[in-house]
């Protein structure tokens, strides 16, 4: 199996991620505007900022593309002209980061349900660490800070975990993915198979 | 990074992209260890300056873009400032409780935000994307295959969007409805995601096997089309951090406006 990444596998990781900040583009500007109160509801669709590394991860397989995913997504939202500009890279490298290191603790062989939503969470983490240093969220009422942690982990593990997941699943039926990912032994079996 | 609206090249432009991409970057990291607001404040009034009068664009493009740094302001700053943790209060009512310590923290929190929306909008008015990623191949020595997948992933864009908006307008002939709450969410999510991704993984597939063919992947003896080099524009730049930064000192050592030296 050939591992490193191919300019197919980059150019297709690049593509999904400015797909999603398309749909994110369009549900931003609600966000933001629940957000000036202060209260967290929009935190729960924060996860729509990972769904790429999840998506991209499932569909390609290979190490490297949760962060590069989540790399393009913040250029992909920069290029909107996403009002938060340079720090959205690094939050994209942190978040990216938190992906892969999960896929990486299954050797990037495992692509269940619960590893997606663990790789869900290990984003969030990652989000959380930088916002400490950039947002201070550390100093926020005990009250306030449990809410937006929750909020962020619930609608990362629902978005980027379950959402990813079964996007995946449904996006298999329509056969585009056999194209792109990398043959496995199973493949081989069934040529094997068929040849008799 | 507009495309098609006119302006003026300044010396702006003439930085090399990656060393500007570099010394932005270099700018955020350094300003997360900042806790004085009065510095923010007078890094903010140069950041501004260099925003208004340096990047050759319309003041109806200034203007515009400028509006959404108010956004960015009240919504980084006002979660700190109601619900931040303090000693001394100011104002208490129900869940809000605003402190002096959290108003201040809160300042300074949008006042970080605008600086770097400030200098996000800079880079983006002042910098075309082509020039970047050759940049970041040619001083950054950024594999071509990964630079190549951007560049041609831009030009996707418009494409993308304009998928969008075809699904969106047959799904609404069609008169689709969708179910409240998360269910409905999803719903959505994936009637415009999976038409969407399909279409554009084809797409994409089929572009990168033609740009494989044509070595767009190739390391090493590349030749270039664009050739990118530092220029004494990069000195000037160089010289304007170092002065505005400072001066930004100075001033915040003397010339006070928050009563608070330290946020954290």
């Amino acid at each position: 199996m050939k591992k490193s990444l191919t300019l197919t596998d980059i150019l297709i990781t690049i593509v999904i991620a400015f797909i999603f900040s398309v749909i994110y583009k369009l549900w931003g500007p609600l966000s933001s505007i629940v957000g000036v109160f202060g209260l967290h509801v929009d935190q729960l669709i924060y996860g729509m900022w990972f769904m790429a590394a999840t998506v991209a991860f499932l569909i390609i397989r290979k190490p490297g593309v949760a962060i590069l995913a989540e790399l393009a997504a913040a250029q992909g939202e920069f290029l909107f002209g996403g009002q938060w500009g340079i720090s959205l890279l690094l939050y994209g490298l942190v978040q990216g980061l938190g992906c892969e290191l999960i896929f990486a603790m299954y050797r990037y062989k495992s692509y269940r349900l619960y590893v997606t939503c663990l790789a869900a969470v290990g984003a969030a983490v990652g989000s959380l660490i930088l916002d400490v240093f950039y947002g201070y969220i550390d100093s926020l009422a005990v009250w306030n800070l449990t809410l937006l942690i929750t909020a962020r982990l619930i609608g990362s593990i629902l978005i980027t975990g379950v959402f990813a997941y079964y996007l995946v699943e449904a996006l298999d039926k329509t056969g585009v993915t056999k194209a792109i990912r990398p043959i496995t032994e199973d493949d081989y079996k069934m040529l094997d198979d068929e040849m008799g | 990074m507009s495309i098609s609206i006119n302006y003026q090249p300044t010396w702006l432009h003439r930085i090399n992209p990656s060393f500007k991409l570099l010394v932005l970057t270099a700018l955020f990291i350094g300003m997360l260890f900042v806790h004085n607001p009065n510095f923010l404040l007078y890094m903010i009034i140069g950041a501004l300056l260099l925003y208004l009068f340096c990047t050759g664009h319309s003041w109806k493009v200034v203007g515009l873009l400028a509006v959404p740094l108010l956004i960015i302001f009240l919504s980084s700053s006002t979660t700190m400032i109601f619900f931040g943790e303090g000693e001394t209060t100011w104002f208490k009512f129900g869940l809000i409780h605003i402190t002096e310590e959290s108003f201040y923290r809160g300042i300074h929190l949008g006042l970080r935000s605008s600086v770097f929306g400030i200098l996000s909008l800079i880079f983006a008015l002042t910098t075309r994307p082509v020039y970047l990623f050759y940049s970041t191949m040619q001083q950054l020595k950024l594999k071509p295959k990964y630079a190549y997948s951007f560049m041609a992933a831009i030009r996707m864009l418009p494409i993308i969007v304009e998928e969008f908006q075809t699904l969106r307008q047959a799904l609404k002939v069609r008169g689709v409805q969708y179910s409240k709450g998360v269910k409905g969410m999803y719903e959505k999510i994936k009637l415009y995601a999976i038409p969407l991704l399909a279409q554009s993984i084809r797409r994409a597939h089929r572009i990168a096997v033609a740009m494989e063919a044509k070595k767009f992947s190739k390391d090493s003896q590349r030749t270039y089309y664009y050739h990118l080099r530092y220029t004494n524009k990069d000195v000037l730049f160089s010289i304007f951090l170092v002065v505005w930064l400072f001066l930004a000192f100075i001033c915040s050592e003397h010339f006070i406006v928050f009563p608070v030296e330290y946020v954290r």
